[in-house]
């Protein structure tokens, strides 16, 4: 299976997902900034992230895929939509969208990484971009990519790892801190 | 597997399984209100067709001609699409779950499921996380005190349980050595059913299921005495009957990869595969109904902390020891 997605570049198919993918990724891309209502932005967030899901798939990349789905479009996006639908209707909400100096900002930004992109691409490419590249069975499985982390790459995981233990101690002591100010209010009044 | 499979029997086994799914979601809520009624000593219901066989397709018509109505206030576009994304992602997982060994037919190979992928358990996970969006978007949409409590507590709830839920199976994954459904089958066919070495990663898989489908006692997100419906209370007809039906359907592919991975799958003797996968689903999905009449409702912190202080410490405890015991045994 992933030796066929690869040889077969030229696949009317392929190329048919590879581009409705692309065009999804970017619109949903703009959408995320161009959006008043940030629920909105947050599902036009979701589609980005389901669509680069399926660029990995196109690279024989399916753990990565199943990966960023399972996690970014689905764990840490509904906490988004949770805090956000918390939050309120948008008059809430600190931005309400509309040109200013962020917006002129983020314009110059995706400009600058656009043309970083093409000349990136350009120096190595060297002219040809139809680079065809055959893959093996095992390429992408669950069971290489445990491999790799626990050999090449081990020092990146376990620090990973110990930045999140980080992260979640630090939310359950703000948690715990904010719960007992709410008590010390509570007794005093 | 030498032969492969072509694409078009693919998609007519798709077809029938798809059909196979719905006949036995409408027919779970007919065994539902029988096993229930039987249990609280009536009759449930006996009037459309001989001991009320056709009571799900009365239901299906009564559902098909009522008004879809709708809140004015109701944010249309995602209010429409939420039941849609919730029954499709259902329907879609059960997609890899393996209900039988395969056959060589004249020639023509045709897999024991309709998707032989090997992220299997993953992609049902996955799918699974997204069909989440149907019920928090479908609350936030209508525009109602109600469904958005009611969403809150779908999402908390689900995000809390998923976590035991997707560490229970860690225990089956490092026995199975694989996260492809068949070969997991596979292995315990020649081996023995997981049950029996991951009795506790069973339980908790078992309890973070319940939790995952919303079901009693774990029925909070549509507890109706303090929210009416939840999330689907501002949806009538058919709308409404999508999302009864992603939950069904949830419960189905529940209660499937439970048989999957817990109880050999379609193994059994007398080389009866599919009938024996069969009968299994239909085993659990009794002992869920069971649980439904016999359990009163969690109160919403004994659920947390039950979720968070218990469930999750059991299953990390289980998946260390089995680790452990996968290395060194």
């Amino acid at each position: 299976m992933n030796t066929i997605l690869a040889v077969s570049a030229g696949n009317i198919v392929v190329w048919a997902v590879w581009v409705i993918a692309g065009f999804a990724c970017l619109a949903s891309g703009v959408a995320v900034v161009s959006f008043s209502n940030p629920f909105f932005s947050a599902l036009a967030l979701i589609g980005n992230l389901g669509s680069l899901a399926v660029l990995y798939l196109l690279l024989s990349a399916e753990f990565v895929a199943a990966a960023q789905v399972l996690v970014y479009a689905g764990a840490v996006m509904v906490m988004f939509l949770f805090v956000i639908a918390y939050v309120g209707p948008q008059q809430e909400t600190p931005w309400k969208g509309g040109p200013n100096w962020q917006t002129v900002g983020a314009v110059l930004a995706a400009g600058a990484i656009f043309i970083e992109v093409i000349v990136v691409l350009g120096l190595k490419a060297g002219g040809r971009l139809s680079h065809v590249h055959s893959v093996n069975a095992t390429f992408g499985s669950p069971g290489w990519i445990g491999r790799l982390f626990l050999t090449d790459h081990l020092l990146a995981f376990e620090i990973t790892s110990i930045v999140l233990l980080i992260a979640a101690v630090g939310g359950v002591i703000l948690g715990e801190h904010t719960k007992r100010r709410d008590v010390a209010v509570e007794d005093a009044g | 597997m030498t032969l492969h499979e072509p694409w078009w029997i693919s998609l007519i086994k798709a077809a029938i399984i798809v059909n196979l799914v719905l006949v036995l979601f409408a027919y779970l809520t007919l065994i539902e209100r029988k096993v229930m009624g039987r249990m609280q000593l009536r009759y449930g219901p006996n009037r459309a067709g001989p001991f009320g066989l056709l009571q799900p397709i009365a239901d299906l018509v009564k559902l098909v001609r009522k008004e879809a109505f709708s809140p004015s206030s109701a944010i249309e576009i995602p209010y429409i699409l939420a039941p849609i994304i919730s029954a499709f992602t259902a329907l879609a997982a059960f997609a890899v779950i393996p209900w039988g060994p395969g056959w060589t037919v004249h020639g023509w190979r045709i897999n024991g499921e309709v998707a032989n992928v090997s992220i299997g358990l993953l992609l049902v996970f996955a799918l699974g996380s997204i069909g989440i969006y149907g019920f928090i978007v479908g609350g936030w949409a209508s525009e109602s005190k109600f469904s958005i409590l009611g969403s809150m507590r779908t999402c908390a709830q689900l995000v809390s349980y998923e976590v035991s839920l997707a560490l229970s199976v860690l225990g089956v994954v490092m026995l199975g050595r694989s996260l492809n459904l068949s070969e997991i089958v596979h292995r315990q066919g020649e081996f023995l059913p997981f049950v029996v070495p991951q009795f506790v990663g069973m339980v908790i898989f078992f309890i973070g299921g319940i939790a995952e489908t919303s079901r009693a006692p774990f029925d909070l997100p549509e507890a109706e005495q303090e929210l009416v419906a939840g999330y689907h209370t501002e949806y009538s007809g058919m709308r409404w009957g999508l999302f009864q039906m992603a939950e069904y359907i949830n419960l189905i592919t529940l209660s499937a990869l439970m048989v999957t991975l817990f109880f050999s799958g379609w193994h059994g003797p007398w080389g009866l595969g599919p009938l024996w996968f069969l009968l299994k689903l239909l085993g659990t999905l009794f002992v869920f109904i069971w649980l439904r009449t016999t359990l009163p409702r969690l109160r919403y912190d004994q659920l947390m902390r039950f979720g968070w202080k218990v469930l999750l410490p059991a299953a990390t405890i289980n998946a260390v020891v089995t680790a452990l015991v996968v290395v060194w045994v």
